[in-house]
């Protein structure tokens, strides 16, 4: 099962999919994808973590959060990240470890400037779970 | 909903308020057919649904850069009754002053031609770009402040321009009335570390030659007075600091739409009446971030200056590197037009008032214009004008046609130098994901909106 896939459809942003086969493997599926435009996450390494806790007023908003959480860490930690562990998850409340290192040139990807809510989804299809994300750049 | 466009001349286009329910108010578009037709289905029904929130003041205005955004359109108008309407962090989007400066020099293209090789890599070592990099500045909390309450005042006192780049400062540079107890605590942690960076994404930093002056007499009050003549031009915004404001705000103007009853056709419209709390808070918050961001800027023009300095051996006064005009992109102003006042909301637009400067930016591969804005433009736009060529094709699709490499080259074989954090920059970013800069500028010269003055070609490009 692939983790994730982006797809041709935002004229100024990108849009992606991210799959699991349970909720923690989704947020972890979708933090990868979105790791994967802000650095050549291949190349990064897990020599530091941090720990991640994080509310939502639903499991979408959730994913939102985490999402936005871990593009704010990359300018407050300036760190690349490539790891997300998560711990807990819950349909409001999300613990995790997420694994990276400090911040490098050759190893940039572009700028994310928020999550935004087009075409937002997070739906369970039989026994998979699979969310649609825009991100704004 | 593009077959419901009606043509009132042949750069300007009605899409009345009967085209689908909900429409307070008609949308307007200015472009010539060829733009016209471009433009995508999603991006007109973007329009039409911000022409359905309250206190919205006709028309709502799509300009001939727009395309597909967050919400709505980049390249769009909105503006909204003092009293009635809403303030919106959706409408201004994430990058909360995204602009231009443009700094002229009184070198000419032979002599920048010569040392554009060290010129360009100089310049890349002292402006921080792209993701990766960081800033040389590290603000403490009181600095930040500081920047958030004083804009480029700050960046004077701290040795970074002069008061003459202030002068020359949509706003001068500062928007009284920023409230730094309205950004959150993230958002302040965010901009410690990022002034004085330029970020990635279709920020850039590009040294230009005029190729075309249209009007001597208005650019001979810019300081532009030669073709050949060289100047700058930075494009960046207000970085994670702006971005994170504009993520907290969009967040409690969706809960004020539910509080305050306001119906939304687009939950991305997040906004709130224009005297609420969640209102004003915003407003006072964003005012922080467009502060930071002409600061952002300054800072930058200095450490241009002073590469200049050692690559030219000469002062930057001597090579009299004044600012010709700073402006915004992205920004939300309570302001007075034709004697009314109102919240215009500009997305990818350009303050376009009479005889003020108007900054459009074209592709690294194509030209950048300065025009003057115009009483048509208070007339038909609410004083606001295109901001730059607007994107034509996703980055994802951009990826798959174009090797940053190869657009690399492709520039070198037209003179021009480039250098980016990475070559997928270049790909994201090559001409052909852009728009034709010379079609959209007729169609904002043509239907009077902003004239053109200066028409400028590049030389140099560094990319984030």
């Amino acid at each position: 099962m692939e983790k994730y896939k982006f797809i041709d459809d935002l004229t100024s942003d990108v849009l992606f999919e991210a799959y699991g086969k349970s909720l923690k493997e989704l947020f972890g599926n979708s933090a990868i994808a979105l790791s994967s435009i802000i650095c050549n996450i291949k190349k990064v390494g897990e020599e530091k973590s941090l720990s991640v806790e994080l509310k939502g007023d639903s499991i979408e908003d959730l994913m939102v959060n985490w999402l936005q959480e871990i593009i704010a860490l990359v300018d407050t930690d300036e760190m690349f990240f490539s790891r997300f562990d998560i711990i807990e998850i819950s349909e409001d409340n999300l613990k995790a470890n997420i694994y990276g290192e400090p911040i490098s040139p050759e190893k940039a990807g572009i700028v994310v400037k928020g999550v935004t809510y087009y075409k937002l989804k997070l739906e369970k299809i039989k026994d998979n779970f699979k969310v649609t994300i825009s991100l704004d750049i | 909903m593009k077959e419901k466009i009606q043509k009132i001349n042949d750069y300007e286009w009605l899409l009345p308020k009967t085209a689908r329910n909900g429409m307070n108010v008609d949308a307007k578009i200015i472009a010539n057919k060829k733009i016209l037709d471009s433009i995508e289905e999603d991006a007109v029904q973007q329009l039409t649904n911000v022409a359905c929130l309250p206190g919205v003041v006709e028309p709502v205005i799509g300009l001939p850069d727009m395309h597909f955004g967050y919400g709505l359109p980049m390249g769009a108008v909105s503006a909204f009754d003092s009293e009635k309407g809403i303030i919106s962090a959706g409408l201004c989007g994430f990058d909360i002053n995204c602009g231009i400066n443009s700094i002229r020099t009184n070198l000419t293209v032979n002599e920048v031609r010569e040392k554009l090789k060290e010129l360009v890599p100089a310049l890349f070592n002292a402006i921080p770009c792209g993701v990766g990099s960081k800033g040389k500045l590290r603000l403490n909390y009181n600095e930040l402040d500081s920047v958030m309450t004083n804009g480029v005042n700050w960046a004077v006192e701290n040795g970074y321009g002069t008061k003459e780049d202030i002068k020359k400062t949509e706003e001068n540079g500062c928007m009284s009335g920023a409230d730094p107890s309205k950004v959150s605590d993230l958002a302040k942690k965010r901009g410690l570390p990022q002034l004085g960076t330029l970020g990635a994404g279709n920020h850039f930093l590009e040294i230009q030659k005029v190729s075309d002056i249209y009007d001597k007499e208005y650019a001979k009050k810019l300081g532009i007075v030669d073709k050949d003549q060289v100047l700058i031009m930075l494009h960046c915004g207000s970085r994670g600091f702006g971005h994170q404001i504009a993520t907290d705000y969009l967040k409690i103007q969706e809960k004020a739409v539910k509080k305050y009853n306001i119906q939304l056709p687009d939950r991305q419209l997040a906004c709130a009446p224009v005297n609420s709390k969640e209102g004003q808070d915003y407003y006072s918050a964003m005012k922080c971030a467009v502060n930071y961001s002409f600061t952002n800027r300054l800072v930058m023009t200095q450490w241009i200056r002073e590469t200049f300095e050692k690559v030219f051996k000469k002062s930057w006064e001597e090579m009299n590197m004044q600012t010709v005009y700073g402006i915004c992109h992205n920004i939300v102003k309570l302001e007075k037009i034709k004697g009314k006042k109102y919240y215009v909301h500009r997305k990818g637009a350009t303050r376009a008032f009479p005889d003020m400067p108007v900054l459009i930016a074209g592709t690294m591969g194509t030209a950048s214009y300065i025009c003057k804005g115009t009483e048509l433009a208070l007339d038909k736009t609410f004083g606001s004008s295109c901001h730059g060529s607007g994107r034509a094709m996703s980055r994802h699709a951009a990826l798959k046609q174009f090797r940053g490499e190869k657009v690399s080259d492709d520039l070198k074989e037209k003179g021009i130098v480039s250098k980016a954090s990475n070559w997928k920059s270049f790909a994201e970013e090559a001409p052909g994901c852009y728009k034709d800069v010379e079609e959209v500028v007729d169609s904002v010269h043509n239907a009077g909106i902003s004239l053109k003055v200066v028409r400028m070609k590049p030389l140099g490009v560094l990319k984030g």
